[in-house]
């Protein structure tokens, strides 16, 4: 592999970590387009919608530098080769669980709290006739959250079952 | 990520070991992508990462373990990576019990389609995890338990064992397929 491409190799794995930093926006974004869309919608209910919505969206975007800050990237270490890959799978797979929890706790949480207000305001000004316009919305939302959630788990327990594998050979090796 | 900086603070012989490596392990590293990734496309892509990584870790390479080691050690760790990032959400790994009892889902038309026994090899080699696939690749490398205990991390006994395992298991899978294949 020439020096040049090994340049280009670089500027590639640069410009997926700029990706995934951008990608990590999605939740704050998402969070404040429902923040406008809810104060403009039901205005009546500001003082409730600022502060849950202001919660949120600092939520999420406190949860911007804790993602970043030890993002899974799947970059290496330059000193990987001194770890057996034992050591390196155990690792690897500590570091993606401790990103799925992450993303739950930072990304997924605040989304969860800014649909559950805009479904609470939609069905407090059930009246307004709103509320059988956003049924298809609100359905979506409960799908796309319980299939998100259920995907996760899955990934979680598959994770685990791993992780409890490799540390079992681990010990078996000490032995 | 320091990859553009570092090429202009290289260590003098950096490029040297990584000359050296791809000049005596270049084809078990084209080889060992293959086991990891069967998308020639993609391949292409993790035989790049491969050698990048290398490349890069040759700046951390002090002889305290062998050539060969470090060089394996670095190209299962980047293919390893690799397996985990590109994790579909339904498609899974298994264990050495689980494919030994799993369905073979190449029976029936597309097992009588593939005629490359090395393909069909391969295909049960990807659906190893990270660890198993990395014992096996390596024996297949014609690697002793030591060396393959070096890369691994784990016991030659151990090795042994798991190289037992996995051959016996591929064996009966194979004869298996080869029995609807004919």
């Amino acid at each position: 592999m020439s020096l040049i491409l090994i340049r280009q190799k670089a500027r590639k794995l640069h410009a997926m970590t700029r990706r995934q930093r951008l990608g990590s926006l999605t939740a704050p974004v998402v969070l404040a387009f429902f923040y406008v869309f809810s104060i403009k919608q039901f205005p009546h209910l500001r003082e409730m919608l600022h502060a849950l919505f202001a919660f949120a969206l600092a939520w999420s975007i406190a949860g911007l530098y804790f993602l970043n800050r030890r993002a899974w990237s799947g970059e290496m270490p330059a000193d990987a080769g001194f770890s057996t890959g034992l050591e390196f799978c155990r690792r690897e797979i500590e570091r993606l669980l401790d990103h799925f929890r992450r993303v739950l706790l930072w990304s997924f949480a605040p989304l969860l709290l800014a649909i559950v207000t805009l479904v609470m305001a939609l069905a407090i000004a059930a009246g307004s006739g709103l509320f059988p316009k956003a049924i298809p919305f609100m359905t979506l939302a409960v799908v796309w959250l319980a299939a998100y959630l259920c995907i996760r788990a899955r990934q979680q327990r598959e994770l685990q079952r791993e992780l409890d594998e490799l540390r079992e050979t681990e010990s078996d090796n000490g032995r | 990520m320091g990859g553009v900086e570092a090429i202009s603070t290289a260590h003098p012989s950096q490029g040297d070991f990584y000359e050296d490596a791809v000049e005596k392990y270049g084809s078990s590293l084209e080889r060992l992508a293959s086991a990891y990734e069967a998308d020639p496309e993609k391949r292409r892509d993790l035989s790049q990462e491969i050698h990048f990584q290398l490349w890069r870790s040759f700046e951390r390479y002090d002889r305290r373990c062998s050539l060969r080691t470090w060089t394996y050690r670095v190209a299962h760790h980047v293919a390893a990576s690799y397996v985990m990032r590109q994790r579909r959400i339904f498609s899974t790994l298994v264990s050495l019990e689980e494919l030994e009892t799993l369905p073979d889902k190449d029976e029936g038309e597309l097992a009588a389609a593939r005629r490359i026994n090395l393909g069909r090899l391969s295909t049960l080699i990807r659906r190893l995890k990270p660890l198993d696939r990395q014992v096996i690749i390596s024996w297949l490398e014609g690697m002793d338990a030591a060396s393959i205990g070096e890369i691994t991390g784990l016991s030659p006994p151990n090795v042994a064992v798991r190289v037992n395992r996995i051959k016996n298991i591929l064996t009966r899978r194979f004869n298996r397929g080869g029995a609807y294949a004919e």
